[in-house]
C-alpha cells in the first residue's frame, strides 16, 4: 500500500529537516516569479508554478569559489575551499524536468574527471520530485522523453491527490530513508484519485531521428534561417536544467583573490574565442547549431542521454522568440 | 614644527584622481610649501579628468575607499582644451546614477585645483576627509563583496578572509 | 479578473488595426522587395506560440507576404542593423519595420555613425503599443498585458519614414506606473534605495540579455568581458552584479533610446528601464536632451557648453 502525506504534514517535514539543520530548497516565491530557494520553513514552499530558473543550482552553482589565494611574506598561499563543509540539503517539489536533470548531468561532471563541487553536493542532496499539474505552451517534457508524472532523477516521488494529499513513492534508497525518518509524517493507506496532470500540447519527437539527422547536417540551411536572428546571450542556458557550461575566472590582485566558477553559455561569442583571436564559432548560427547539436546529438554520443527535459524554460526566456520544440519539429519533420 | 598629530578612532581610506597637469602640480606644490593635509588621502595620476571613467569611482568604492575626490584644472585651462569639459558633464551624470542607487555622494568630491592652488588642495583634502571621518567607513559595497547567491553562500571562511583583505 | 474584462475597460484596441497594419507591412515590403528597392526586410514572422513573434530578416516576396504586426511584435529591429550583428544581412539597401520606440534608436545609431539613413527603407508604424512580458501574454492587448513604455508612449506616430503603415485607433489614457515607481524610488530615502537596488541586482544571473539586446551595446569589447585587467567583475556575484548595472546605465545615459527593450528581455525581471529613465530625466533637465525621432549630430555627454552646471565642483 502506498504511503500517504498530506499537504500539512508535507510542511511539516519541511520544518523538521530544517529543525535537523538540513539545506532545504524548494519553489519559493520571490518577487514576480518562483525560485527554488532555501525554505526556512514549511509555509515557505509555493507549489504549482514552475521556478523561473531551474534546480541545477543547488548542485551547480550560479558562482562558487573554488580556492583563495594571498600572499603571506612574500610566498603565495592557496587554500581549497572545504568540499566537506557542502551541507546536507533536500531538494523538495521538484518538478519532473527539475528533478530529472541531475541524473543526465552526473555523468559529464564525473566522467574524465570528477568534478567533487558537484558530485559533493550531488551525494549530500536528496530529491523530492513532485508530479505536475498545469503547464503551458512553451512546455514539452512529453515530446523528449519526459512526463507530468515521470519519476526519473527522484529519490521520492510525489503524487497529488484529489484530496490535497500526496502518494509518496520512494524510488530509492534515500528516499526510503527520508520516509523512515520521518515515519510519523507518512501514513499507510489506500489513495485517493490522482488529481488531473498536466497535459502538453505537444507531439512526441523521435529523438532517434533527430539525431541522425544533425549526424549527416552540421552544415546546412536550417541554421541560418532559425539561428541568425539569436543574440548571442546565455538567458536560455542560465534558466536550463541542463546546460551545464562554466568558466573559471580569478577575481582579486594578483596578491590576493578567488578563484571562481560560473555558468557559462555556448552562445556567447567570446565562448569559442581564442586567445589568437580565432574564433571557430564566429558567426551567431554557429553558436546556436552547438545548442542543439550538444544537447541533442554530442550528449547523446558521448553518455546516451538529451541534454534536455523539455521544461520549455528557454523558449518563454528567448528574446527573440526563438523556440526550441518548434526547431525540433522541423528537423523531426526533414528527417522523415 | 610640525602640528600635533591627532589620533582618530577611525581613518578613512581617500583615493583622490587627479590630473597630471593641474591638481596633481597643486597638490605637489602644497608639499614642497611644506603644507600639511591629512595622509588619508591616496593620489592616482592621470592625463587629464577627461581619462578619469566613473568606473574608477565605482572600483575605489568597491575595493574599499571610504571616499573619493576627482580633481583637475579650471575650466577653460585644460591642457588639452576640452577634457574637463567633457568630463564635468559626465560626472554631473555619473552623480545622479550614483545617488539613484542609493550611494551617499557625500563621499565624493569634484574640484577645480590649479597647480598655483597648494591651498585649495589642503583644504579640499582636509574637508573631504574630515566629513567622510564623521560619516564612518563606507559600508555598502563591503558588505556587497561579501554576498553570494544562496547556491554558493557556503564556503563562508574564504569569503571572510577575502572581506577582511579589503582594509 | 479576465483578460475580457480588462480588455472592456482597458485599451480597447480592436484586433482589426493589427490586421490592417499588417497588410499594410506586407504590401508595401512585396512592393519593395519586387521593385529590387531592398534586398531584405527585417520585420516579423508569427512564432509557433500566439504570445510570440520572431524577427525575421525576409528577402523573398513569399516570406514578406507572411509579415505580421501583433501585440507580440515587440522587439527593437535596428538592433540588427548595427556591427553587434554583422553578417546576417544582405548588401544594399534594407528595409526595416520599426515602431516609433525603435525608430528613436535608428535615429541614435545614425547619430553615432553606425548607420546611414540613406541605406535605410522605413516602414514606420503608427503603434498603438505592444506587450510586456510575452511568456504571460495570450496575444490580446490588455490594460494588463500593454507594456509599461507603451502606457506613456510619447511616439505613437512614427516621423521621417518612407512608409507609414495603419492608422492610429482612439487610445485611452493610461496611468503611468513606470513614472510612478519612479518617483517612488526617488523619494525613498537614500539607504532605501540601496537596499531596494542591492535586492534588485542579487537577483541578476548575468545572462547578459539586457546587453545583447540593446541596439547601443555593439561594442565589439564590452569593458564587462574584459579581465585583464578586470573593471568589472564578471562572476555572477551581488558585488559584480552592482557594479555591472550601474556601467551598463552609465554607458547608455544619453544614448538610451528608450525602447525597454533590456527590461523586457531581462528574465530574472530586474526593472532596468527606471534607470535608464532616471538618466534620460538627468540629461533632459540639466542639457535639455531627449532622445528623439530625428538624429542629433551629438549625445548630451559627447559635448559640452562652457556654462555647464557645475554647482557640485569645488
Ligand atoms: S512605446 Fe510607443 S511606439 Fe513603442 S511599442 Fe509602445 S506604443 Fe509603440
Ligand atoms: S538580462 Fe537581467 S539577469 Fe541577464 S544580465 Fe541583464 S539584468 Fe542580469
Ligand atoms: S538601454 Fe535598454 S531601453 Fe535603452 S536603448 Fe538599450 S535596450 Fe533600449
Amino acid at each position: 500500500m502506498p504511503q500517504i502525506i498530506t499537504e500539512a504534514n508535507l510542511r511539516s517535514l519541511i520544518d523538521s529537516l530544517v529543525k535537523e539543520s538540513k539545506l532545504v530548497v524548494g519553489p519559493k516565491e520571490a518577487g514576480s516569479m518562483v525560485l527554488y530557494q532555501p525554505l526556512s520553513n514549511g509555509a515557505d514552499l509555493k507549489l504549482g508554478a514552475l521556478p523561473r530558473r531551474s534546480s541545477k543550482e543547488l548542485f551547480f552553482p550560479i558562482c562558487e569559489d573554488i580556492l583563495t589565494f594571498g600572499k603571506e611574506d612574500g610566498v603565495t598561499k592557496v587554500k581549497d575551499v572545504d568540499r566537506a563543509s557542502f551541507p546536507d540539503a533536500v531538494l523538495i517539489g521538484a518538478l519532473p524536468c527539475d528533478a530529472g536533470s541531475p541524473s543526465i548531468l552526473d555523468a559529464v561532471f564525473s566522467w574524465d574527471y570528477n568534478d567533487d563541487f558537484y558530485l559533493e553536493r550531488r551525494k549530500k542532496s536528496t530529491i523530492v520530485g513532485i508530479a505536475c499539474t498545469s503547464c503551458d505552451d512553451a512546455c514539452f517534457c512529453t515530446a523528449v522523453g519526459y512526463a507530468p508524472d515521470s519519476p526519473a532523477g527522484s529519490d521520492l516521488f510525489l503524487t497529488p491527490l484529489k484530496d490535497g494529499s500526496y502518494a509518496c513513492n520512494a524510488v530509492t534508497e534515500k528516499g526510503e530513508k527520508l520516509v523512515s525518518a520521518h515515519g510519523s509524517l507518512f501514513k499507510e493507506g489506500a489513495a485517493a484519485d490522482a488529481a488531473p496532470l498536466a497535459a502538453p500540447d505537444t507531439a512526441k519527437l523521435d529523438l532517434a531521428k533527430i539525431k541522425e539527422w544533425l549526424n549527416t547536417h552540421f552544415e546546412d540551411p536550417l541554421w541560418q534561417s532559425i539561428a541568425d536572428v539569436c543574440l548571442g546571450c546565455g538567458a536560455c542556458a542560465f534558466i536550463c536544467p541542463a546546460c551545464h557550461c562554466f568558466d573559471i575566472n580569478d577575481e582579486g590582485t594578483p596578491d590576493h583573490g578567488t578563484r571562481r566558477k560560473h555558468w557559462d553559455a555556448c552562445g556567447f561569442g567570446k565562448f569559442t574565442n581564442h586567445a589568437s583571436g580565432h574564433n571557430p564559432r564566429d558567426i551567431q548560427n554557429k553558436r546556436y547549431r552547438n545548442r542543439i547539436m550538444h544537447k541533442f546529438k554530442y550528449y547523446d554520443d558521448k553518455f546516451g542521454k538529451t541534454l534536455c527535459t523539455g521544461c520549455g524554460r528557454c523558449i518563454r526566456a528567448c528574446p527573440v522568440g526563438i523556440d526550441i520544440g518548434d526547431i525540433l519539429n522541423k528537423i523531426n519533420v526533414q528527417a522523415g | 614644527m610640525h602640528a600635533e598629530q591627532v589620533k582618530h578612532d577611525f581613518e578613512p581610506k581617500v583615493v583622490a584622481f587627479v590630473c597630471t597637469w593641474c591638481t596633481y602640480a597643486g597638490a605637489d606644490l602644497a608639499g614642497t610649501s611644506r603644507m600639511q593635509y591629512p595622509p588619508n588621502v591616496r593620489v592616482l595620476k592621470f592625463p587629464c579628468t577627461g581619462r578619469i571613467d566613473p568606473v574608477f569611482i565605482l572600483r575605489a568604492f568597491q575595493k574599499g575607499a571610504d571616499g573619493v575626490l576627482v580633481s583637475g584644472c579650471h575650466p577653460g585651462d585644460c591642457h588639452y582644451m576640452a577634457g574637463n569639459f567633457h568630463a564635468r558633464r559626465r560626472f554631473a551624470a555619473f552623480r545622479a546614477l550614483l545617488d539613484f542607487v542609493g550611494v551617499d555622494l557625500n563621499r565624493l568630491q569634484f574640484s577645480w585645483v590649479s597647480a598655483a592652488e597648494g591651498g585649495k588642495w589642503v583644504e579640499v583634502v582636509t574637508e573631504l576627509t574630515e566629513r567622510v571621518r564623521g560619516m564612518g567607513p563606507m559600508k555598502e559595497f563591503k558588505e556587497l563583496e561579501l554576498e553570494e547567491q544562496w547556491s554558493a553562500s557556503l564556503s563562508t571562511p574564504e569569503l571572510k578572509a577575502a572581506y577582511d583583505s579589503i582594509t | 479578473m479576465n483578460a475580457k474584462a480588462q480588455k472592456a475597460k482597458g485599451c480597447g484596441i480592436e484586433p482589426a488595426y493589427y490586421d490592417a497594419v499588417t497588410q499594410a507591412i506586407r504590401s508595401e515590403a512585396v512592393k519593395v522587395l519586387k521593385e529590387g528597392a531592398v534586398s531584405a526586410v527585417i520585420g516579423y514572422l508569427p512564432g509557433r506560440r500566439k504570445s510570440a513573434a520572431v524577427p525575421a530578416v525576409v528577402t523573398t516576396e513569399e516570406e514578406a507576404g507572411r509579415l505580421i504586426f501583433s501585440p507580440a511584435c515587440v522587439n527593437n529591429l535596428s538592433l540588427y542593423l548595427t556591427k553587434a550583428k554583422k553578417g546576417i544581412l544582405p548588401g544594399g539597401k534594407i528595409g526595416i519595420v520599426a515602431k516609433g520606440c525603435d525608430l528613436r534608436a535608428l535615429a541614435g545609431l545614425m547619430g553615432e555613425s553606425q548607420i546611414k539613413r540613406d541605406d535605410l527603407f522605413i516602414i514606420g508604424i503608427n503603434c498603438a503599443g505592444v506587450q510586456g512580458a510575452v511568456a504571460a501574454g495570450n496575444g490580446q492587448l490588455t490594460e494588463a498585458s500593454i507594456a509599461k513604455k507603451c502606457r506613456e508612449c510619447t511616439a505613437h506616430t512614427p516621423e521621417g519614414v518612407d512608409f507609414v503603415a495603419g492608422t492610429l485607433p482612439h487610445l485611452d489614457g493610461l496611468t503611468p506606473l513606470e513614472a510612478e515607481e519612479l518617483a517612488r524610488i526617488e523619494a525613498m530615502p537614500q539607504a532605501e534605495r540601496w537596499a531596494y537596488w542591492k535586492e534588485q541586482f542579487s537577483r541578476c544571473i548575468r545572462c547578459m540579455a539586457c546587453r545583447q539586446v540593446c541596439p547601443f551595446c555593439y561594442c565589439e569589447q564590452c569593458l564587462c568581458d574584459k579581465n585583464r585587467p578586470q573593471a568589472v567583475e564578471s562572476s555572477p556575484r551581488p558585488a559584480g552584479n552592482t557594479a555591472w548595472h550601474i556601467v551598463r546605465a552609465m554607458h547608455l545615459a544619453g544614448r538610451c533610446a528608450g525602447c525597454a527593450e533590456c527590461e523586457r528581455s531581462c528574465p530574472m525581471d530586474i526593472p532596468l528601464n527606471l534607470l535608464n529613465r532616471r538618466m534620460a530625466q538627468e540629461l533632459k533637465e540639466l542639457y535639455d536632451y531627449e532622445a528623439s525621432m530625428a538624429p542629433q549630430e551629438k549625445g548630451p555627454l559627447n559635448q559640452y557648453k562652457e556654462d555647464d552646471d557645475q554647482s557640485f565642483i569645488k
